[in-house]
C-alpha cells in the first residue's frame, strides 16, 4: 500500500533526469548529482546505467528522451486522503495551505482516531489568533532571513524583550508545543512561543557572517541491569538521543548518550522513572542530582514513619 | 539473485532496522534468524540507504552495526528511506513514464489508443524493436486507477482513462505544513512522498522528543486507518515480541493509542473472542487482512469511551477492577511548579493541595503498576504513597531501596 516504487526515490529520480533531458540541461555530471541528491549510496551505478543500456525504455538511441512532458504523477487517493485528514488538525490553521481540489475527498482517519495518552494536556493554544499571528510572522522571519525583536514574559511572568536572529521552530508531540530557537550572536535563547506576545520583524541579516550556533552536549553514561523488559524500555524510551550501547554480560550493558545541558534536570527525572535497572556511572554532576533525590526521599520516608508512629 | 539496494518484501528489513536503531550492540554472529548471507545484504542495503547515519565498532564479539541519530537535529527521519527502496520491473518504470506522458494532454483516451501510442510513438523510437503486451498495459491502467492516478469511465463497451490531476491540488502552498506534519503525524512517511515532489522547501522545523521507529510500521498504521475509517474488521498475524510467538487475532479496530514519551503504538481494538477491548502493539503486527463491516462499530465506541476513563497507559489490569491510588506530594518554597505538573501530566484523576507544603493526586485506574514509573519521577517529593493495589506500593519503596543501595548503601546492585 505505501511500499509502492511509485513513491520510490528511483521513480523521482528518473523523473528529475527527465525533466532536465527536456530542457536540453542533461548532462552525466548532472545525472551523479541527481542521483546523489535524490537516492542512495549505490544508486549511483544502478541508474545511469539501466538508462543508458536501455533496461528502461526512456531514452534513445541517441540518448534524447522518448517522452514528450515534463513528468508530473496525479496526486494518489491516499496522499489526497492524508492531506485532507491534515485539514481537521487544528495545527494547520498556523499554516493555511490552499486546499482547493480536496472538497470531495474522504479524511484517512479523524483527529480522535489518535489518542496520545501521555501527552501533557497544557499544550499551546493553536486556535488563538495572537498565537497564530506570532507564529506565522515567525515563521516568515526565519525563511527570509530577518532579524526579530520579540516580546514575552518569563516563567515568573516578568516582561523581557529581545533582538534576535530567530532559526528554527522546535515543537515536542511530549509537551505539545513550540518553542522559538534563536541567537543574538552570543547565546542560545529558547522562548516558548506561548509566552511571546508581540514582535518587530526587522531587516536581513548577514547570512554569509551567521552561524548556526552548537548546542553543549554532554555524555551519560549509565548501567543498565535487564530485568522486567528494562533493555527494550529504556532504548526505546532514549532512542532519539545520539546514542551506543555495549553488552556487558548477559544482563547488564552500558548505555552511553549525548544531552543538551539545559535538559539536566528533564533527563534526570526520565532516568529516575526506570528506578534500580538504570545506574548512572557520569558525570558526576548527574550522579550527585540523583543521590540528592533520593536521599531527600529517605527523609521525607522518616518522617511519615515517625508520625505514623 | 544479484544484490540489489531495492527489496521487494519490506518484512524482513524492517525487523533488521528496529535491530540496529534500537539495540545496536549485536554482532554479526548474534543475528541467528536468518543467514549469514542475508545479514551482509541487509546490512549493506541498509548502509547504502543511511550511510549517514550508520555507525560502526569493533569489540572481541566482532563487529557491531548500529543506527545512531540526535533527532532532534535532523529536519527529516531518515527511516521513511526504506519506503521509497520498492523494488519494480523494467516494464513498470517504462510504462510509468509513458502512460502518463501519453494522458498528459488531458484527453479521455482508451485502453486500445494507449496501445497504439505506446507502440507507435513510443518504442518505435528504438533501433532494437521492443514490444509490451496488451495485457500488461491493461494490468498497469487498472492498478493506476486502484491508486487513484487515473481515472476510469465506462463509454459503451469501451473504458477511457484520464489522469486525475484535471482537478489541482497547489501542493506547493502546503510545503511549511508538509515540512512539519512529514515528522510530527503518525503517517509522516506520506508527507515525506509529497515533499518529495517539491523541488524546495524550508529547512525550519526541528522536533524534541521526537521518536523516529514508528515510521517501520507506517503500513501496518495506514492499513489500520483505513479500516477503521470504514468501520471493518481486520485478522492480525501478530508475532510477540519477547516471545516470538506467532499467532492470529480478530478485531474490530477503534483507535490507535500513541506514546509521546517512547514512540510505542498501539491499536486498540474488540476482541471477537473474548469479546474484550485488547490492545496491540503495531511493531507486532506482522500483516493485517481486512475484513467486512461491522455494524455494531457505534456500540464498540461507546464503550471505548468508558473504558478509556480509566486508562492510565494501555493495560486493563486483571480482571478490569479499578485500583485506587493516592499520592501525597512535599512541595517546597518556591515550588508551585510541582502542583502545575502534576495537573498537566496526570491523565485521569485529580490534585489538590492539602497546605501551603502538600499537595494530593488522587486517581482510580485499571492498573495503577502501569503508573509507577511516573510516580518516580517524583522520587524526593513523595511524601506518602498509598495504593489499593499491594504491589505498587511494594515495588515502589523496594525500588527506592535498592536505588539508596546503589547509590552508596552498603549493597551495591551492580
Amino acid at each position: 500500500m505505501l511500499f509502492s516504487e511509485i513513491y520510490g526515490s528511483y521513480f523521482n529520480v528518473v523523473a528529475s533526469i527527465l525533466k532536465e533531458a527536456l530542457n536540453n540541461s542533461l548532462t552525466d555530471n548532472k545525472i551523479t548529482q541527481l542521483v546523489h541528491e535524490k537516492a542512495f549510496a549505490e544508486s549511483v551505478i544502478s541508474i545511469p546505467t539501466s538508462l543508458k543500456n536501455n533496461d528502461w525504455l526512456l531514452f534513445d538511441d541517441d540518448f534524447k528522451p522518448v517522452i514528450k512532458h515534463s513528468p508530473t504523477m496525479p496526486l494518489t487517493t491516499l496522499q489526497k486522503r492524508w492531506l485532507k485528514s491534515l485539514l481537521l488538525d487544528p495545527r494547520i490553521m498556523l499554516f493555511e495551505p490552499d486546499f482547493t481540489g480536496l472538497e470531495d475527498v474522504t479524511p484517512l482517519y479523524n483527529t480522535d482516531t489518535f489518542v496520545y495518552f501521555d501527552q501533557y494536556t497544557d499544550g499551546d493554544p493553536y486556535t488563538d489568533e495572537n498565537y497564530i499571528k506570532c507564529f506565522k510572522e515567525i515563521l516568515k522571519a526565519i525563511k527570509e532571513k530577518r532579524k526579530l525583536k520579540i516580546y514575552f514574559n518569563s516563567r515568573t511572568g516578568a516582561e523581557h524583550s529581545i533582538t534576535c536572529i530567530p532559526y528554527r521552530l522546535e515543537y515536542s508531540a511530549k509537551d505539545d508545543k513550540f518553542r522559538l530557537l534563536a541567537t543574538d550572536n552570543r547565546h542560545i535563547n529558547v522562548v516558548n512561543l506561548v509566552r511571546i506576545h508581540s514582535f518587530e520583524l526587522l531587516d536581513e541579516y548577514d547570512t554569509n557572517s551567521f552561524k548556526l550556533p552548537q548546542k553543549h552536549l554532554k555524555e551519560l553514561v549509565m548501567l543498565l541491569h535487564n530485568e522486567r523488559n528494562a533493555l527494550e524500555r529504556v532504548l526505546l524510551h532514549f532512542s532519539h538521543f545520539e546514542k551506543e550501547t555495549l553488552k556487558i554480560d548477559e544482563n547488564t550493558y552500558e548505555i552511553k548518550l549525548l544531552y543538551d545541558k539545559d535538559d539536566e534536570t528533564e533527563l534526570l527525572i526520565r532516568v529516575l522513572s526506570f528506578g534500580p535497572v538504570l545506574k548512572v556511572k557520569s558525570p558526576i554532576e548527574f550522579v550527585d542530582l540523583i543521590k540528592e533525590r533520593i536521599n531527600k526521599q529517605k527523609s521525607l520516608q522518616v518522617i511519615q514513619k515517625q508520625k505514623n508512629h | 539473485m544479484a544484490y540489489s539496494e531495492l527489496i521487494k518484501n519490506f518484512e524482513r528489513i524492517r525487523d533488521y532496522m528496529r535491530e540496529f536503531y534500537i539495540y545496536g550492540f549485536k554482532s554479526r554472529n548474534e543475528y541467528t534468524a536468518k543467514s549469514a548471507r542475508s545479514y551482509d545484504n541487509e546490512r549493506r542495503r541498509i548502509e547504502s540507504w543511511l550511510g549517514d547515519f550508520m555507525l560502526f565498532k569493533q569489540n572481541s564479539a566482532g563487529k557491531n552495526v548500529f543506527l545512531s541519530v540526535d533527532s532532534r537535529q535532523i529536519p527529516h527521519n531518515p527511516l521513511y528511506k526504506a519506503f521509497k527502496a520498492k523494488s519494480f520491473t523494467n516494464k513498470d518504470i517504462t510504462l510509468h513514464f509513458y502512460i502518463l506522458d501519453i494522458l498528459d494532454n488531458k484527453d479521455n483516451l482508451s485502453l486500445q489508443e494507449i496501445v497504439e501510442a505506446i507502440n507507435d510513438q513510443y518504442l518505435s523510437k528504438f533501433s532494437t524493436p521492443f514490444s509490451i503486451d496488451e495485457s500488461t498495459i491493461r494490468k498497469k491502467l487498472k492498478e493506476y486507477e486502484s491508486l487513484g492516478i487515473l481515472y476510469c469511465e465506462k463509454k459503451g463497451r469501451e473504458v477511457f482513462y484520464k489522469r486525475t490531476d484535471y482537478k489541482h491540488i497547489d501542493i506547493k502552498s502546503w510545503a511549511d505544513a508538509l515540512s512539519f506534519y512529514s515528522e510530527d503525524n503518525p503517517l509522516g512517511v506520506i508527507g515525506s512522498f509529497l515533499l518529495d515532489k517539491l523541488d524546495s522547501y524550508s529547512d525550519v522545523f526541528r522536533f524534541k522528543h521526537h521518536y523516529m521507529l514508528h515510521a517501520l510500521d507506517s503500513d501496518i498504521l495506514c492499513q489500520l486507518l483505513i479500516a477503521i475509517s470504514e468501520q471493518r474488521s481486520v485478522e492480525l498475524d501478530l508475532k510477540g515480541i519477547r516471545t516470538g510467538r506467532k499467532y492470529k487475532r480478530n478485531i474490530c479496530p477503534l483507535k490507535i493509542y500513541i506514546s509521546t514519551q517512547s514512540g510505542r503504538q498501539y491499536v486498540l481494538g474488540y476482541h471477537y473472542h473474548s469479546s474484550h477491548m485488547l490492545f496491540f502493539r503495531l511493531d507486532a503486527i506482522k500483516n493485517i487482512t481486512i475484513g467486512n463491516t461491522d455494524n455494531k462499530y457505534s456500540l464498540y465506541i461507546e464503550n471505548q469511551k468508558k473504558f478509556d476513563k480509566h486508562l492510565w497507559g494501555v493495560s486493563a489490569g486483571i480482571g478490569r477492577s479499578l485500583d485506587h491510588i493516592e499520592m501525597t506530594i512535599h512541595i517546597e518554597k518556591g515550588e508551585s511548579f510541582i502542583f502545575q505538573r502534576l495537573n498537566r501530566e496526570k491523565r485521569h484523576g485529580r490534585v489538590e493541595y492539602i497546605d501551603e507544603h502538600t499537595c494530593k493526586f488522587t486517581a482510580d485506574v485499571y492498573d495503577a503498576t502501569e503508573m509507577l514509573p511516573w510516580l518516580r519521577t517524583f522520587i524526593g517529593r513523595i511524601y506518602d504513597l498509598k495504593c489499593s493495589n499491594k504491589t505498587v506500593i511494594e515495588t515502589f519503596y523496594d525500588d527506592i531501596n535498592k536505588m539508596i543501595d546503589m547509590y552508596g548503601g552498603e549493597n551495591n546492585a551492580f
